[in-house]
């Protein structure tokens, strides 16, 4: 499998992925819709998704220019994470970019980038694998609106909402967002920052426990990208149904359920929209227990939006 | 702002209880974090446990001192309610210890 998902090029039929319902515009945008170009090789799916984000989210594509030095001098070993070299990095991801497709994503990436997102694939860390450019907008709209998880490579237990990266085939958890940093520059250049921010720092160093995982901590956007680095993300999030955010959820799990079981549901068909923006937001670095259980590492990172508080 | 309930307030009311359930119950913890957290709640020995059981009581009880909908956007269970997941995660951690008998009584 490529970069893009199979889903895209319409090469695997899975029921549900063309479906148009949760992909209804916004009153008032069709006009600002574009024409779909006739030299399109994306998948409708796809192509919507980007529409939408770009209407209603005020996103475009950019490509984050590295600082390529700082990251050259980036040690993983700070972040919990195995060292490896330029040219190592470059062999990894010609060797494991089948069976791990997110690496792709690392072909637009400066070396010095390609050896952080390396590093984080062998390690424990799985923020480039949900959070970063490989996913794309409909994977990413489909993981918040359908728990459809896109590090599930097996498409028909990703349409049923089987995690991707635990074992034992386990219901895939998404909350009310699902958000990516859409350039893997700017995702390395935000993961290595906040390896060395002193708040991410205070928990990857306090002295391990079994017990203990640290939790999140934030980092202003802002202070890990500069002014701009907003620009460089993006997300989905359910429609809030009456005044508390439970409902929505709960709904998303009553429909897949009436969906798994072939009945008509008895609630609304979930509906998400873009985030309108991150300018003031925040990067989440999840800190836990690196896979041989005697240290702490950042486990995911993800950009969350300033009007998101969890 | 950020976009954490406790590190907006870090002495606000259920913080601890709200951090603690993020860390541990949230989409973003791995799979072995609630069996850690499960053994935690065992350590006696540990203050922000003592102080966690004692706000999961307190919400428990009256599920309305909650402050707005923090837990809720910050654990993104999926129990249905708030009511819902507090009860399930009073008894994966204590069983059958009745939650009206107070801290340093556990059965």
């Amino acid at each position: 499998m490529g970069a893009r998902d199979g889903l895209e090029k319409d090469e695997i039929h899975v029921p549900g992925t063309d479906t148009a319902h949760e992909l209804a515009l916004a009153e008032g945008l069709t006009d600002r819709v574009q024409a779909v170009p006739l030299d399109e090789t994306r998948s409708r799916g796809e192509v919507y998704a980007e529409q939408r984000q770009r209407t209603e989210g005020g996103w475009e594509p950019r490509t984050f220019e590295a600082p390529r030095t700082e990251l050259g001098r980036f040690d993983p070993e700070w972040a919990a994470l195995p060292q490896i070299s330029l040219e190592a990095a470059t062999d990894y991801i010609a060797q494991h970019r089948t069976e791990r497709p997110w690496l792709t994503a690392a072909d637009a990436a400066s070396p010095e980038a390609r050896r952080i997102l390396v590093a984080a694939d062998i390690g424990d860390s799985h923020g480039h694998i949900r959070h970063e450019g490989w996913v794309t907008e409909e994977a990413n709209m489909r993981r918040v609106a359908y728990r459809e998880d896109p590090a599930q490579l097996d498409l028909d237990k990703r349409y049923q909402g089987i995690d991707g990266l635990r074992p034992g085939d386990r219901p895939h958890r998404c909350g009310n967002i699902a958000t990516r940093v859409t350039d893997p520059d700017a995702f390395a250049t935000a993961f290595a920052r906040g390896a060395e921010h002193p708040k991410v720092r205070a928990a990857l160093d306090i002295p391990f426990d079994a017990d203990v995982w640290p939790g999140p901590v934030t980092v202003p956007i802002a202070e890990l990208l500069g002014a701009t680095g907003h620009q460089y993300c993006t997300g989905w999030q359910l429609e809030q149904v009456g005044d508390n955010t439970d409902t929505a959820r709960e709904n998303r799990s009553a429909w897949l359920r009436a969906r798994r079981e072939g009945r008509e549901p008895d609630v609304p068909e979930p509906k998400v929209r873009p985030v309108p923006t991150f300018e003031g937001g925040d990067m989440l670095f999840v800190v836990g227990q690196n896979r041989t259980r005697d240290g702490y590492e950042i486990g995911t990172m993800h950009p969350e939006p300033p009007s998101f508080g969890h | 702002m950020s976009p954490l309930y406790w590190e907006r307030h870090p002495d606000g009311p259920f913080a601890t209880l709200i951090r603690v359930a993020t860390t541990y119950c949230s989409p973003d913890a791995d799979e072995d974090a609630y069996a850690g957290l499960k053994r935690l709640a065992k350590r006696e020995n540990v203050e922000e446990m003592r102080v966690f059981k004692d706000e999961l009581r307190e919400a428990l009880r009256d599920p309305t001192r909650l402050p707005d909908d923090e837990l809720s956007k910050s654990v993104e269970y999926d129990d249905g309610s708030t009511e819902a997941f507090l009860r399930r995660l009073w008894h994966d951690l204590y069983g059958d210890e009745p939650i009206d008998m107070p801290s340093g009584h556990a059965t």
